[in-house]
């Protein structure tokens, strides 16, 4: 009893001090100041986003300092934020939207509110996610990458994979890489069987794509394979597609495959115990405003996530928020696929990648 | 007793490096492998042996570690049948090029096994050197496939190992005293016979140190595997990186890693079983 007697005034105490950083944070109209750390993709993803999107919020935002830290893959990042829980020293996270699902569910990530986030009311219904955590910021599709010098005539869809004319000239990654998944579900329609049906026909069916295989491990990447020659069909993404095809002369070329594409995006996130959410949570309205991802189509053929960006009709078509990529997508539903992705994966692993 | 602490001393440093880089990450990583992870890589906490009851009940797996422990025994096999004449040539050459090969053998050293791996990807890919020499003389219809496959990894790691094994042998031939040899040869031992029973038993220490340190460094190696595997080639340094990075299943991948340690340890007990034999 004593004891609960003392301890009753500090317990008040306490709670007013972790408060009070509550209390005292500006209401979302102020202008926001102060360092945020946003993490996210290295390489041509940190030189092309930080032109297109940081740089341009600081001058919006004079007050507002953001460092760029490149975390390694989606996975890595994940890693980085999870050691982190404790004490996070990262604000905001661009992140693949099948890892940041992991997050949401861990409470790495905070959700959103539209209060502080306006532009989120013009996100296309694809671009979010359950519970209004970390939307989209750019979408991506799953397409397929072939040589034109190669293969003639141009490739269609899944047949091409089977087509012993290919034997030992195809790369793409496998599961667990969500390429294989995604052309695990794509195989599936082309079978006419859904990917929630048994997988057994589904994974005879890749088997007969493995055999056709050269490498599930190509270097540095299956784009460049096709283009030196080394390769010359793959399964890739589309804004990578794109990106090489133009870098190449056209020795990489890309189709969204007649039975589908599969839809793919980098989520923004919020950090729970970010330092300065005011500032991250203008940085995030920001990023998700139709300009800067204006920009990144232009820079990389990302597909804006803001039904209010406007591309050129040419750069639009290009991209996965073309509106007949976007009919071409297949729906799926994710948290399906995470509840039985080990069991695909371990499949993969035991038949679809000894196949020879 | 003063001279135990006299002696732990200067230990100190060396003994507290050990604690922060080594002692600590693995007792982590031993905790970690007693975690759970829920479908999609959630991290649940949790004292259970399911990863390791999965791994060791699981044919796939088992198969993994077996074929990790084949292919690092018989790339040290390799790498020894190849840098024994080499290092026995350095060791025993008055020439005055001496130097300057034994620099040439070790030099692989200086660079990455990542770019000595692009290299045989170069000279082994079904567009590759070797592939387009044998495609210029007619002599293959379609190419052969001497990468993305174990025949691939094994060539890699066998070039990627031979300066580690050459240095140790090295070491090891310094300490052979020539006049055994020549004592040998003066009591009318053909020259394979003085190999055989007085060379090769005395360099047995080298050779010992050698294979120890290329079986545990190809165990152990990652990059040669995915690089030249094609994807193909599953060991226990894959596996670790695909289920930490790819399905994100850390206490999956920390039971691998405890079981790669424990390897480590059989190869460690092997040795010292087999150095005790070869000193007498």
């Amino acid at each position: 009893m004593r004891r609960r007697r003392i301890l009753g005034p500090k317990l008040v105490l306490a709670a007013l001090i972790a408060l009070s950083p509550c209390l005292a944070a500006p209401s979302p109209a102020a202008e926001p100041s102060g360092d945020i750390v946003l993490m996210a993709y290295p390489g041509a993803f940190q030189d092309n986003y930080v032109k297109a999107v940081v740089e341009p919020f600081m001058k919006a935002h004079p007050g507002v300092k953001v460092t760029y830290n490149p975390g390694g893959n989606s996975a890595q990042m994940l890693g980085l934020l999870r050691a982190q829980k404790a004490n996070p020293q990262v604000d905001v996270a661009i992140i693949d939207f099948s890892v940041s699902r992991v997050g949401n569910k861990e409470g790495i990530f905070s959700k959103l509110d539209r209060k502080d986030v306006p532009n989120l009311a013009d996100i296309y219904d694809e671009a979010r996610m359950p519970g209004d955590m970390g939307p989209g910021i750019t979408f991506d599709n799953l397409v397929m990458l072939y040589g034109p010098d190669q293969v003639k005539p141009a490739p269609t869809g899944i047949k091409d994979l089977l087509d012993p004319k290919n034997k030992g000239k195809i790369g793409f990654s496998p599961a667990p890489n969500v390429i294989g998944i995604a052309l695990q579900i794509v195989v599936a329609k082309a079978i006419g069987v859904g990917y929630k049906a048994p997988i057994d026909p589904v994974i005879a069916e890749l088997k007969k794509i493995a055999q056709n295989v050269q490498t599930w491990q190509a270097t540095p990447d299956n784009y460049t394979m096709i283009i030196n020659g080394a390769l010359a069909l793959g399964i890739g993404w589309n804004a990578r597609a794109q990106f090489y095809a133009d870098k190449s002369g056209g020795k990489v070329k890309s189709i969204v495959m007649q039975e589908g594409g599969i839809l793919d995006m980098d989520t923004i996130n919020l950090v729970a115990g970010s330092r300065n959410p005011a500032a991250a949570l203008a940085f995030i309205d920001y990023a998700l405003g139709p300009e800067p991802q204006k920009r990144m189509a232009e820079a990389m053929y990302y597909g804006p996530t803001n039904k209010k960006a406007v591309l050129p009709p040419e750069l639009m078509a290009r991209t996965s928020s073309a509106p007949a990529t976007l009919a071409k997508m297949i729906p799926v539903d994710w948290d399906y696929v995470a509840s039985v992705q080990d069991q695909w994966t371990e499949r993969w692993r035991r038949e679809v990648i000894p196949a020879q | 007793m003063k001279r135990a602490v006299a002696a732990a001393g200067p230990l100190a440093p060396a003994a507290l490096l050990t604690a922060i880089a080594f002692v600590l990450p693995l007792a982590w990583l031993l905790r970690l492998s007693l975690d759970r992870s829920s479908g999609g890589g959630m991290l649940v906490d949790a004292v259970t042996a399911a990863n390791y009851l999965r791994f060791l009940g699981d044919g796939f797996y088992l198969g993994v570690l077996w074929r990790s422990t084949w292919m690092a025994a018989l790339a040290s096999a390799l790498t020894l049948l190849l840098s024994y004449p080499l290092a026995l040539f350095l060791a025993r050459t008055r020439s005055r090029w001496r130097g300057f090969l034994a620099v040439l053998t070790i030099a692989p050293l200086l660079v990455s096994s990542v770019v000595r791996t692009f290299g045989w990807m170069v000279i082994l890919g079904d567009q590759g050197w070797v592939n387009g020499l044998l495609r210029l003389v007619s002599l293959t219809a379609a190419p052969l496939r001497l990468m993305n496959n174990m025949l691939g990894v094994l060539i890699g790691l066998t070039e990627v190992m031979m300066p580690v094994m050459t240095l140790a042998l090295i070491a090891g031939f310094a300490r052979l005293d020539p006049t055994l040899e020549e004592a040998a040869r003066s009591l009318g031992a053909p020259p394979r016979k003085v190999l055989l029973r007085v060379t090769l038993p005395l360099s047995m220490p080298g050779v010992l140190l050698g294979s120890l340190v290329t079986f545990v460094l190809s165990i152990s190696s990652f990059v040669t595997p995915k690089l030249l595997g094609g994807g193909r080639v599953a060991v226990l340094a894959t596996s670790i990186y695909e289920e930490a990075l790819e399905t994100l299943n850390w206490p999956f991948a920390a039971a691998i890693s405890v079981v790669l340690v424990a390897v480590f340890g059989v190869a460690l007990m092997l040795y010292e079983r087999a150095m005790r034999r070869w000193m007498i």
